[in-house]
């Protein structure tokens, strides 16, 4: 199983050139339009419980 | 002729064994001795040998007993519907088997995103701010850094094998030629 890192992912984003703001941004907009998508992603990335508190009220 | 102690050693049973196979009328003894025990004779020694080879079959003493005393052809039909049994119980228990199998390789179910479709994840890329060469480059990267993570991320928004292909091998061709 290619188990992505959270890590792996930002630097994903930065290369494709994305800033922290446009990420923030997306994990807002992710949670406005699919709270449960966005959770099973933030899941599926590893994330333990409070950081995805932390992602889902940006 | 044999006692039944004797008889017990040449097949590994127990005297009680052979005792009740005389009560049910499976194998009687040929004689007695003025002490009243049992004596047989070569045939039943033969008899108890084929007895004892088709409970290694798994049929009851019942059919055995049944079979024993009927000629050769009722014998082979008893065997063949023995046979026929037990392939079905092989059939039943290999399909059991597969689910069993299938069931330990299901990825974990937490890791699968059910409620993002890849029409929604794009739709959120692009509303971050990836237009299409963008998306392109996202595949392009994630090859290079993270080719398994590429992969299971395909997967786990419920793309089909072939498009998964498609994908990474449209990502592969993406990458930076090498140096001539």
């Amino acid at each position: 199983m290619g188990a992505v890192t959270v890590e792996e992912w930002i630097n994903l984003f930065k290369a494709v050139g994305l800033s922290d703001e446009d990420m923030k941004k997306w994990h807002r907009l992710f949670e406005d339009r699919n709270p449960e998508g966005h959770l099973s992603f933030l899941k599926w990335l590893g994330l333990p419980a409070e950081k995805i508190e932390e992602a889902r009220s940006l | 002729m044999y006692t039944i102690s004797q008889l017990a050693r040449m097949f590994h049973l127990s005297r009680s064994t052979i005792l009740y196979y005389d009560s049910i009328g499976l194998l009687k003894p040929d004689e007695r001795t003025n002490k009243n025990y049992r004596l047989y004779q070569p045939r039943s020694v033969k008899k108890l040998e084929m007895i004892c080879e088709l409970r290694n079959t798994g049929l009851s003493l019942k059919s055995i007993k049944q079979i024993i005393s009927n000629r050769k052809a009722e014998k082979d039909s008893a065997l063949q519907e023995r046979l026929h049994a037990i392939n079905q119980e092989i059939n039943t228990l290999r399909k059991q088997q597969q689910v069993i199998v299938s069931m330990l390789q299901r990825k974990d179910p937490a890791r699968n995103m059910r409620y993002v479709s890849r029409e929604q994840w794009v739709k959120f890329l692009r509303t971050a701010g990836l237009d299409d060469k963008g998306l392109y480059k996202l595949h392009v990267t994630f090859e290079t850094s993270s080719p398994e993570g590429h992969q299971d991320f395909l997967e786990s928004i419920g793309l089909s094998e072939k498009e998964i292909k498609q994908i990474r091998d449209a990502s592969k061709e993406g990458l930076p030629p090498e140096k001539t």
